[in-house]
């Protein structure tokens, strides 16, 4: 055998010893098994595996602190209850109590650790009194109620411009929303509801053709745009109305609600409403039902009643 | 269908059935008990660690070795042999077999026999043409006129189509020229024992002192009939142009030839290489119905020999182009291709199988040894990136809540997170490496390309998705279901700068 050879055969049955001896320390390690060299016994412990944001956080185990900062396992645990504490300087520490189980991680892994001095700075510029923050677009809207002036900026507070104006309403407008195609916005207060252009073309006059939409007899809810950015759905205390954004439109009654200032929730990409009515229960209490109000225009027919009108 | 083809049918299905085997096993265990599939992945991840640093221990031997020989006279070696050995009356008969590769490919070849240093009176060189090839003759004839004064004698053969038992493979053709190059030295009265045949690809160049190497190896070597000697393959013809994609891929595969270099005991004969022309003719030449003709050679004389038959390696370089196309899609295909055409190499499984079973005058242990390594490598390759890449985190992923709350998910990740670094150290070692076996930087490269020839071993993880199992297990199950492969040469670019 040349020398090379033999070089290689020591080199193999190393590699081969390094495999038996390590593989059981690995696999046992792998398991959550501890070796104790006193006894020759080996112990199921658990691990404790932390993960913070900010990383570099000192951790505390029972008041010990560690040596590794986060992120970090804490292995070879036996079962019980320990008290972690992590803490970053000029961040709110955190505490916890954490059990181990054997054979097992408690993964502390969503930890944040806030800043003692959150970064809050002002965006605004101008008067405002209301705001909507469109994501898609990457838009603030905001409304001034003094000035009736609708206006927006980019998510950092810049490049403002007025885009729309509201006629003087009284009471002054409780809830707005911005129409999904974002050139129209619905303000209302109880009896009215306001729709102003907010047209962006570029160099154009503030628009002024507001659509004022009453209703007597009954007190408006909440209103949510259509996802064809033309009609309203209006919740009463009374009623579902269907109401087209243009001057003098006439609402359509689709639904009337036993229970009062029902609690609702408009989901666009569907256009459903879903709602609360109370269900009058022979020789029991009322109950409430959650129902939806397909209004897709796929869905024919365009008004899709879940529910069937009290007088059907 | 008789015995003996049943018995090599079993053998042919045995890799890819074992192959995948352990590819489903590994799936329905993650799915059944994932704390039983993690155990087996961290296994085979340690397995893979200590034999990955085992490994590129060896390269490092193997390439001191190149280092070492590089600076060695081979001429004056030969003529300083003691007892002295007529090596003027060892003959070189060089084979190229051609099909479709370009004229300027060949040109490229011969200039590196025309540039050796050994006696050009000694070299007998054979451009073994394919008849079907309508351009056959007409590079035949341009060779001819170009370099027919420059050896003893320069033949070219011309091998006729669908011959019967034929397929149309290279060993098919290389057959054929080693039996028209036997009727030449019988007339010129040559005995075979002196001849030493080279089979090269078309695009071979070899180093100038190769003849004079093998010359000294053949003549200092015990038995030398009984052996095959082979040089390290590397890919240095237009390595500097290739992508960088083909240029890691390329140069990894010198790498395990060098690798295997020093494990005697496995190494079998690849590529470009070199044998006793009396040894081939007492084998019956190369097998003419299969692709992977390079390695069948060996182990033709292997069971010939009883067992009595090794390689040789040679510690000088020959240089082929590598492949690479006009596209990364193209290039990647082309080496994907070129890779499972490797991987076909496993076809030799059945072969030796059924030869050993037959051959009982080679020891049992020999047999069974040689068998279980040659099956071994194939699977390996087949399974071994399947299981870290695409097993290794199925624990996890469908383990569920209860899995994911044990220490061994925790440590999972973590295991396979020290594999990728250990394997980022190895890497360094192969890049410092890749370093040194390349030629000098051409006119015309920018200085820049150094620097992109070091970061682009980064792309070693792509490489190993892509190449690293899909050809041999594309191979194997081909040769499973007996869609059995054609030879199809890799057609390389290679640009001139």
């Amino acid at each position: 055998m040349s020398k090379e050879q033999k070089i290689r055969a020591v080199l193999f049955f190393t590699a081969v010893l390094v495999f038996i001896i390590g593989l059981p320390l690995i696999l046992s390690s792998s398991l959550g098994y501890k070796f104790n060299p006193r006894t020759f016994k080996f112990t199921k412990t658990g691990i404790i595996g932390i993960k913070t944001e900010p990383e570099g956080a000192s951790i505390y185990l029972d008041g010990k602190l560690l040596k590794d900062r986060s992120p970090a396992s804490i292995r070879e645990l036996l079962p019980g209850k320990y008290n972690i504490s992590i803490e970053l300087e000029n961040h709110y520490p955190w505490k916890g109590d954490v059990n181990v189980s054997a054979g097992q991680v408690a993964r502390l892994e969503n930890i944040i650790l806030f800043s003692l001095r959150p970064d809050i700075r002002q965006i605004n510029k101008e008067k405002v009194t209301g705001f909507w923050v469109d994501t898609e677009k990457a838009k603030i809207y905001y409304f001034d109620a003094k000035e009736n002036i609708i206006y927006t900026s980019d998510l950092k507070g810049e490049n403002f411009q007025d885009v729309g104006m509201l006629p003087e309403i009284v009471p002054a407008p409780k809830k707005w929303k911005v129409s999904p195609d974002r050139k129209r916005a619905v303000f209302f207060n109880p009896n009215q509801i306001v729709v102003s252009d907010i047209g962006q073309e570029e160099g154009r006059a503030l628009p002024d053709t507001a659509v004022i939409l009453n209703f007597a007899n009954r007190k408006l809810v909440d209103v949510f745009w259509h996802s064809d950015s033309f009609h309203l759905i209006a919740v009463t205390d009374r009623s579902i109305e269907v109401i087209e954004a243009r001057p003098e439109a006439v609402a359509i009654n689709m639904v009337d609600l036993v229970r009062r200032n029902t609690p609702c929730f408009y989901n666009e990409k569907e256009d459903a409403l879903y709602f609360l009515d109370t269900v009058d229960a022979p020789g029991a209490k009322p109950i409430d039902n959650l129902y939806k109000l397909d209004l897709n225009i796929k869905s024919s027919p365009f008004l899709n009643l879940k529910k069937p009108k009290s007088d059907e | 269908m008789n015995n003996e083809m049943r018995l090599k049918r079993f053998f042919e299905i045995m890799p890819g059935a074992l192959s995948w085997g352990i590819i489903i096993f590994f799936i329905v265990i993650a799915f059944i008990n994932p704390v039983i599939c993690a155990v087996l992945i961290i296994i085979f991840d340690f397995y893979w660690i200590i034999r990955t640093a085992y490994l590129t221990t060896l390269l490092v031997m193997a390439y001191r070795n190149l280092h070492k020989e590089k600076f060695r006279n081979w001429i004056g070696e030969c003529e300083a042999l003691v007892p002295a050995a007529d090596w003027r009356k060892v003959y070189h008969l060089v084979i190229f077999p051609v099909y479709k590769e370009p004229l300027e490919t060949l040109t490229h070849s011969l200039e590196s026999l025309r540039m050796s240093d050994y006696p050009k009176d000694n070299l007998i060189v054979i451009m073994a043409y394919e008849e079907r090839n309508p351009l056959a003759r007409v590079n035949a004839a341009a060779l001819e006129a170009e370099f027919k004064d420059e050896f003893f004698a320069f033949l070219s053969t011309f091998h006729p189509d669908n011959l019967p038992g034929e397929k149309r493979t290279k060993g098919a053709n290389a057959t054929w020229a080693a039996k028209r190059a036997r009727e030449f030295l019988d007339t010129k009265k040559i005995s075979y024992e002196n001849v030493l045949i080279s089979c090269f690809d078309s695009d071979t160049c070899v180093d100038p002192e190769y003849f004079a190497c093998l010359t000294y190896h053949f003549l200092t070597s015990p038995r030398a009939h009984q052996a095959s000697y082979q040089p390290i393959p590397v890919y240095n013809n237009n390595i500097w142009q290739a992508p960088s994609f083909a240029r890691i891929v390329e140069v990894s595969s010198s790498f395990c030839q060098l690798i295997e270099s020093v494990r005697l005991e496995k190494f079998v004969t690849f590529s470009s290489h070199s044998m006793s022309f009396k040894t081939l003719v007492d084998v019956d030449y190369w097998p003419v119905d299969m692709i992977s003709d390079d390695s069948v050679i060996y182990w033709k004389a292997f069971i010939h020999f009883n067992g009595d038959y090794r390689v040789v390696p040679l510690y000088i370089t020959v240089s082929m182009d590598a492949a690479y196309s006009s596209s990364f899609f193209k290039t990647i295909v082309m080496q994907y291709k070129q890779k499972r055409r490797w991987a076909w190499g496993v076809e030799n499984f059945p072969f030796i199988a059924v030869g050993f079973i037959k051959n009982k005058r080679i020891p049992l242990f020999t047999r069974l040894k040689r068998a279980f390594n040659l099956l071994e490598s194939h699977v390996t390759w087949a399974v071994w990136a399947v299981i870290l890449v695409l097993i290794g985190p199925l624990p996890i992923l469908i383990g569920g809540v209860a899995f994911n709350t044990m220490a061994i998910s925790y440590n999972l990740p973590k295991i396979t997170g020290m594999l990728f670094n250990f394997t980022i150290v190895t890497s360094l070692t192969w890049v410092i490496l890749s370093r040194t076996i390349l030629p000098p930087r051409p006119k015309g490269v920018s200085w820049t390309k150094n620097i992109v020839m070091v970061l682009e071993w980064v792309i070693v993880p792509i490489a190993i998705l892509v190449l690293g199992s899909s050809p041999a297990l594309d191979a194997q199950t081909r040769m499973m279901l007996a869609k059995y492969m054609e030879f199809n040469p890799t057609q390389k670019l290679r640009r001139v700068v």
